[in-house]
């Protein structure tokens, strides 16, 4: 897994309106421009600058529990799942619920990148 | 020759900060209450600067290029960012700097000091910066020299680095050769999580955590506090608890004084972080 590549989509998402729409509006088209163009790391990062098959899934259904068990950064992952599911997705409250319920097996992975 | 006339530790939870904005709710009527008095006791005070040690949460400095320890040196900076206003409805603004005390405590024309900070010349401050500064100086009307502090990206300065972050503010600011009066002031946490199994749990995530942090705030007790603190027992503490580490510095620079107020107001938001020292 590349944590840095990760959390710098999950930064990049939440830190502006435009991108936020955007991925909201295509998850799967989102990421699919973001690995093309010009957002990706230069040098690259490890397996050239992609994200893996696994991360990409997670990112794109929003499988919080999976992005945290990969070392995710707790912070932006929180940040990320918050701006990416409410309110159109889900209450905030029911956010919570579900985030812990997510996050909650894998208990506290390191997160360093 | 400058002197630092008053140090504070405070929180920055911008929901707290959220909830605070119109009318006060019954559960935070002691935070309220808290900051009004710290309020006062700045105004009291009269500072010239507020030296700021704080931590930047992905908004200024992201993973791309982390800094452990960075000093901003501008006439102004701008706060509040685009992702803040949107979730906690916090509007951006500019607030002043003091590049003359931030050179300074950057060690001069040649970076003498031995902290090898680094700096920059166009700050752009967050919450954890923003928060304390509307609560504690409503008007915005005094320069700021923000020193951001890694506590969010590991790996994190070791406690015993924010000691020593706090002694050397302490020396760098009595040795300005300008008359101001400085507030320092430290922006942080106690138990707190975010992104985690234990966030939100409408209380502290750590109260045993909680009670020794404050004794160590009223007992000046920095060895204590240095010798507890390490990453792991922080992560115990909750993912996000890092950042106590800034009230390791303000204790550092006070040279381990006994605080007047040391307390942790309990809130839904868990326990909130409130220490003053009187440098009279």
């Amino acid at each position: 897994m590349s944590r840095y590549l990760v959390n710098k989509l999950m930064w990049e998402v939440d830190r502006s309106d435009e991108a936020l729409a955007r991925f909201k509006e295509d998850p799967a088209a989102f990421l699919h421009d973001w690995e093309s163009l010009a957002e990706r790391p230069v040098p690259p990062y490890p397996d050239g600058g992609h994200l893996t098959d696994i991360e990409r899934a997670a990112l794109g259904t929003r499988d919080y529990g999976a992005l945290y068990a990969m070392g995710a950064n707790p912070f932006l992952l929180w940040q990320f799942a918050r701006s990416v599911s409410v309110p159109e997705e889900m209450s905030i409250e029911k956010l919570i619920s579900s985030f812990r319920e997510a996050v909650a097996p894998y208990g506290y992975p390191d997160f360093h990148t | 020759m400058a002197e630092i006339v008053g140090v504070l530790g405070v929180t920055h939870n911008p929901l707290m900060w959220a909830s605070l904005r119109d009318t006060v709710p019954p559960d935070l009527a002691e935070v309220a209450a808290n900051f009004e008095r710290l309020r006062s006791q700045v105004a009291g005070l009269r500072p010239d600067v507020i030296v700021m040690v704080a931590s930047d949460h992905f908004h200024m400095l992201t993973m791309a290029n982390m800094p452990a320890f960075l000093i901003g040196k501008a006439p102004e900076m701008r706060a509040g960012h685009p992702n803040e206003k949107r979730v906690f409805g916090l509007e951006a603004t500019m607030v002043p700097g003091d590049p003359g005390l931030g050179a300074h405590i950057l060690g001069g024309s040649d970076l003498a000091s031995g902290f090898d900070f680094s700096f920059s010349d166009e700050p752009w401050i967050d919450h954890s910066f923003l928060v304390p500064l509307l609560l504690l100086t409503p008007e915005l009307d005094i320069p700021v020299v923000p020193v951001f502090s890694n506590c969010n990206a590991p790996p994190i300065p070791v406690a015993a680095r924010f000691a020593a972050l706090g002694s050397y503010l302490a020396e760098a600011i009595a040795s300005f050769p300008s008359a101001r009066r400085v507030l320092l002031v430290g922006s942080g946490h106690l138990a707190h999580e975010l992104g985690g199994p234990r966030q939100f749990l409408g209380e502290s995530p750590d109260p045993d955590f909680d009670e020794k942090a404050v004794s160590w705030m009223a007992g000046g007790d920095l060895q204590g506090a240095v010798a507890s603190t390490s990453f792991l027992r922080l992560t115990e503490a909750g993912n996000e608890s890092y950042q106590f580490l800034n009230f390791i510095a303000c204790l550092a620079a006070t040279g381990g004084r006994q605080a007047v107020m040391a307390e942790g107001t309990p809130t839904r938001f868990g326990n909130l972080p409130f220490f003053s020292w009187d440098m009279t």
